[in-house]
């Protein structure tokens, strides 16, 4: 467990769910892989068994209506507020009566006129131990689980990718699929227009030493619905890149200063950052 | 303020309806049929079940309440109607899982008759799909189910999905029956028959030999089983046009209609429009083959031969692209009658131009001409579909100056008289494309009982003047400074979401 999260499951766990009771490793632990799983962070005070919130959510003796308290992580298209009903659905219901006072660990499931989520674990509150002090402690969870959402995607970037690198764009060109190929460019909307961007790389973050210090990522251009969240580079472009070796093009080879080379894609958002994360990768990569 | 938005919206569109559907009305035609009506039709093109009828537009923005600060670009709208019982229905547009990259991508789900509607993440695909389109012929009597789905995940390769839910509104996601990658632009209609579905998949194959890649999947056991037939018989420019559509009567009668690529220079397809006909519901060996082109004796019938369809996937029309829009509707009724509507270049000075033919002998004879009021400039998103009176209803978005303007159009006639409504009028230059398609590469159109239902996509600005036969907002929206917020009152900025609509069919 890193430092961050350490961090984030001492203050959830001391400052709303157990005041008086002392926070073991293990729990802190549990605690930290909930939060990174759940795109829903609440406290809330259980108002209803057996009941939704709204219509179009189907009841079960699973399903239990929670008035929420406090809310630490949500995604911002998502409307949840202190004092509005949520529908969860629960893994487990024992210990859970009226009244009950939880941190609800979850992932988003209807989205109506209210939203409904879908348990992946709690923590029962302590009666009384949702003081005002809490709120506080809440607002620092709430941010300590951003950044550290964010850690994470970025850590799993890293761990995925074949090479991460800082550099600059010098070159842009269309590349067309070669008649050669043994999958054929067929006429859809979906084409990717491919173009390859020469990278002239500043340094290896990760990855072994690149031959003349150039790489070749092979990039979508069109703006079809399929490719809009992948990067497209243009000339003079720096940044962070991620890159994987071509498995997409069809042709995972391409010509560079008379050589012929191995091409790499860059396909999802944020598989480029700009030079500014260049510090936060590098901390990342030394923990 | 929203209850109050809702309620002055509704007063003002109450106040301005006649005036301005009498502007629209090309031909008057009596007033609206009112009350409980039972309807028990034969087609799943016309839906049936016993609803109240409708006496006046209703038009819906899907974006439900708790989603208020989303700004996606919820494009490409499709819809199913449940058949058994028309109160559940399934919408779909480009919408991402709301909270999770690794989520399953949404559908919506309404089961008051499109009055109110939930997102719920079903799709067999990550986060978003990249085309679905779908059908809910409960021949297999699920009371919120037999929803059938054509999905592409374009992740690293393009895959298709076929696959079924029994429940829409739980948390299960549909079970994927068939897969397989290569494919292009799913296109689902299904008919319920006795305890089984059967399902018709139009797609554009190119794993279909000889580029003949217009292709129908059919799956006469509920999906648990499809057969792949290529429906194209003619030399092709190495494939076919992306769309192709089938449509389905309730007498087995099944068609299909695409666009026979015969030449491709990268910005022009030449293209036949074909239209096959199946008597058997696609159960023999050899399907699709009843109509045959007098030309050349081929499979087939050629509605129009050689035309020519622009293909730009950059925002040509406005700030859409063109290239394959296409639309198949039979009466459900009598399935000897059949619309076919597509678009062309047009005319000199047309950047995009719709066309409806007629057939009402199986398809073997076309009307020469466009029908009446249906050569329609710069327009896109054709969907046709047929009533249980044999009214023929047209769906369609025109870029008429800087706005994108929405109609449902109907006749009795075959459009020697229409009327014609104004769904939406939006500005066409906001908000600014994140991807494409912008509206999408289609909109939908079906019928049941005495309504025309539809799904259309459009610039989400809570502005009155852009909806002259009203709307309801689910989101969070302040009407009267044409602003929308997150629920917590904060603004957000317009997107473009997917609306709903009902209108009653004409006598």
């Amino acid at each position: 467990m890193n430092s961050s999260s350490s961090f984030l499951a001492g203050i959830l766990w001391t400052s709303l769910l157990a005041p008086s009771v002392a926070a073991f490793p293990q729990e802190q632990n549990y605690q930290a892989a909930l939060a990174k799983q759940s795109s829903i962070i609440f406290s809330g005070t259980v108002s209803q068994l057996g009941a939704a919130s709204f219509a179009g959510v189907p009841t079960s003796p699973q399903t239990i209506v929670v008035r929420v308290d406090s809310v630490l992580k949500k995604p911002p298209a998502v409307s949840l507020k202190k004092g509005d009903n949520v529908t969860v659905e629960m893994k487990d219901l024992s210990g859970f009566q009226q009244a009950t006072q939880a941190m609800f660990y979850t992932d988003g499931w209807i989205f109506g006129s209210g939203v409904a989520v879908k348990e992946l674990g709690h923590e029962i509150i302590p009666s009384g131990a949702a003081s005002a002090g809490a709120a506080g402690a809440s607002e620092r969870a709430r941010s300590e689980i951003q950044k550290q959402s964010s850690d994470q995607e970025l850590q799993d970037r890293v761990a995925s990718a074949d090479y991460v690198v800082v550099g600059r764009i010098i070159e842009v060109r269309p590349w067309t699929v070669p008649k050669s190929a043994a999958a054929p460019r067929h006429i859809t909307e979906h084409d990717p227009d491919w173009h390859e961007a020469v990278l002239e790389i500043q340094s290896v973050l990760k990855g072994t030493k690149v031959k003349k210090n150039k790489l070749v990522v092979r990039f979508p251009g069109c703006i079809d619905v399929a490719w809009a969240q992948s990067p497209k580079f243009q000339k003079h472009q720096q940044g962070v890149f991620f890159l994987k070796k071509d498995a997409v093009s069809g042709v995972p080879m391409t010509l560079l200063g008379g050589s012929k080379v191995d091409t790499y894609t860059c396909l999802k958002s944020g598989d480029w950052l700009p030079l500014s994360d260049e510090a936060r990768v590098r901390t990342l990569l030394k923990n | 303020m929203k209850p109050l938005a809702r309620l002055s919206m509704r007063l003002l569109a109450f106040t301005l309806l006649p005036l301005i559907a009498g502007t629209l009305f090309i031909e008057k035609h009596s007033p609206f049929k009112t009350g409980a009506v039972a309807y028990h039709l034969q087609s799943p093109g016309t839906q049936s079940g016993v609803f109240a009828s409708p006496t006046s537009v209703k038009l819906v923005d899907l974006i439900p309440a708790s989603l208020s600060g989303e700004t996606n670009q919820d494009s490409e709208p499709f819809l199913a109607i449940q058949t058994a019982n028309p109160q559940v229905m399934v919408a779909s547009a480009f919408t991402p899982n709301p909270v999770s990259a690794s989520g399953n991508a949404p559908v919506y789900v309404s089961q008051d008759g499109g009055n109110s509607w939930v997102l719920n993440a079903i799709a067999p695909v990550r986060r978003m799909t990249c085309d679905i389109t779908h059908a809910m012929p409960t021949g297999e009597n699920h009371p919120r189910g037999d929803l059938h789905a054509g999905t592409l995940a374009c992740a690293a390769s393009i895959t298709l999905d076929e696959s079924e839910s029994n429940d829409v509104s739980s948390s299960s996601v549909m079970n994927v029956q068939s897969t397989r990658t290569n494919v292009d632009q799913p296109f689902v209609r299904a008919l319920g028959i006795s305890n089984s579905d059967h399902i018709y998949v139009g797609l554009n194959d190119f794993n279909q030999p000889h580029g003949h890649t217009a292709t129908i999947d059919v799956s006469l056991d509920g999906g648990a089983t499809y057969k792949s037939f290529s429906i194209e018989a003619r030399n092709t420019a190495g494939q076919d046009g992306p769309s192709v559509r089938p449509a389905v009567a309730a007498d087995n009668t099944v068609y299909a209609v695409f666009f026979g690529w015969r030449k491709f220079d990268g910005k022009t397809a030449t293209s036949d429009i074909v239209v096959v006909r199946d008597d058997a519901g696609g159960a023999g060996s050899n399907p699709f083959q009843a109509l045959r082109d007098p030309s050349d004796k081929l499979p087939g019938r050629i509605v129009v031969k050689r035309t020519a369809i622009p293909w730009s996937n950059s925002p040509t029309l406005g700030q859409e692209r063109i290239g394959s829009t296409l639309s198949i509707a039979v009466d459900p009724n009598n399935s000897s009658t059949v619309y076919v509507g597509w678009a062309d270049r047009g005319s000199k000075g047309d950047i995009y131009t719709l066309h409806v033919r007629r057939s009402i002998d199986r398809g073997l004879t076309w009307s020469k001409a466009d029908l009446p009021h249906t050569t329609i400039s710069n327009a896109t998103n054709i969907a046709l579909a047929v009533a249980s009176n044999g009214v023929v209803g047209l769906l369609y978005q025109q870029l008429s100056g800087s706005r994108w303007v929405t109609h449902i159009v109907q006749s009795h006639d075959g459009f020697v008289t229409v009327q014609d409504l104004i769904l939406a009028s939006v500005p066409a230059d906001t908000p600014v494309q994140q991807f494409l398609p912008y509206l999408g590469d289609y909109d939908y159109l079906l019928s049941v009982g005495n309504e025309f239902r539809g799904v259309f996509s459009a610039n989400n600005s809570p502005d009155l003047a852009n909806f002259p036969q009203g709307v309801t907002y689910q989101r969070a929206a302040n009407f009267s400074t044409k602003t929308l917020t997150d629920g917590s009152g904060n603004p957000v900025a317009i997107s473009i979401d997917p609306f709903y609509f009902s209108v009653p069919v004409i006598p």
